[in-house]
């Protein structure tokens, strides 16, 4: 995969190399923003509250970030 | 030109070996596990540290907006002698008080939201709307959720936290000192541990009446009541941590409590 991403950039080695980081920053953006903030609570390591089942419950209506 | 031919054919065949199918499908899972784990350190990245960065911008914001309220004479006012009907309306996610606790460092303080939800525990600790949970300087029990190892970690040291620890909450004309502490048995209460660490559905402990199974109990001390999870970086259980009310404080120029440097 990552040897046909590398074939596929354009502009010689310089330009291979400053096509990756820009992926590669791209990728990380995409995870920070999108994917982890909606996938964590699905998860129960930001579960500090005590409620009737055990996980969370109480959901505000304000949005999330 | 017919031998260059050849050994081009040669070539060719040469890189087409039987086997290559498989030598590539293991290529691309072995980039794809590689890959899995680099995402997944990136996400530990994100929760240790990322989350922090966006819970120290809301604290920043709710620190400035409680602070305007306070001098404007915005929002409900005097939390502590707020009624219900009050309390009711107060915006879920919005400050209603400034903890400072000594034990977790001088300059330690959080502007406390009203509500628990994902959200409102993403801007700093936040003071339960569920079990009848009083405000602070309130008969009751003033119960506060906040993060162990996430979102700036607010309770990260919860743990540490010791009888005679003080533990105070500024609102808009008090100080209010809460400390840690054993409530022995008395009069419609059991004896509760200053620390407990307990089950994540053990609702009881954030009861107005900590400890005992009526929620309706009518409460006659001023209680604070911290929940936070346990061990770090899990999720198992939850560690809780009580303090009563010691000190109840009218704010005034040059007025500080003793716990937090001042004479009063």
């Amino acid at each position: 995969m990552y040897v046909w991403i590398w074939r596929h950039i354009p502009g010689g080695v310089p330009g291979k190399l400053f096509g990756s980081l820009l992926l590669f920053v791209g990728a990380v953006a995409l995870l920070f923003f999108i994917v982890f903030p909606r996938v964590q609570n699905s998860l129960p390591f930001n579960d500090v509250t005590i409620n009737q089942h055990g996980t969370h419950s109480t959901v505000s209506p304000s949005p999330s970030p | 030109m017919s031998g260059m031919t050849a050994t081009t054919d040669r070539a060719v065949r040469a890189a087409r070996m039987p086997g290559d199918g498989w030598r590539m499908a293991v290529r691309g899972f072995g980039q794809l596990l590689i890959t899995g784990g680099v995402v997944i350190l990136l996400f530990v990245v994100y929760e240790l540290w990322i989350t922090g960065l966006y819970t120290a911008a809301q604290q920043h914001k709710l620190l400035h907006n409680i602070e305007q309220e306070w001098l404007h004479h915005g929002g409900v006012g005097e939390i502590s002698t707020a009624t219900p009907a009050e309390i009711k309306h107060i915006p879920i996610g919005s400050g209603i008080a400034i903890l400072r606790i000594p034990r977790f460092g001088k300059g330690y303080h959080m502007v406390v939201v009203q509500g628990t939800g994902y959200s409102d525990l993403e801007k700093g600790p936040g003071h339960y709307t569920d079990y009848n949970s009083a405000m602070p300087g309130q008969v009751g029990n003033f119960a506060v959720a906040g993060h162990r190892t996430t979102y700036l970690h607010p309770f990260y040291n919860i743990n540490e936290l010791k009888p005679g620890d003080p533990i105070v909450l500024e609102t808009k004309t008090m100080w209010f000192t809460y400390r840690v502490q054993n409530i022995p048995r008395t009069k419609g209460y059991p004896e509760i541990h200053y620390q407990e660490i307990v089950n994540p559905d053990d609702v009881q402990v954030a009861y107005p009446i900590p400890d005992q199974p009526n929620l309706d109990a009518k409460p006659t001390l001023k209680l604070l009541t911290f929940t936070s999870c346990n061990p770090r970086y899990s999720a198992a259980q939850r560690i809780v941590v009580h303090a009563l009310l010691e000190q109840a404080l009218p704010k005034g120029p040059g007025v500080l409590p003793q716990s937090l440097g001042g004479t009063a």
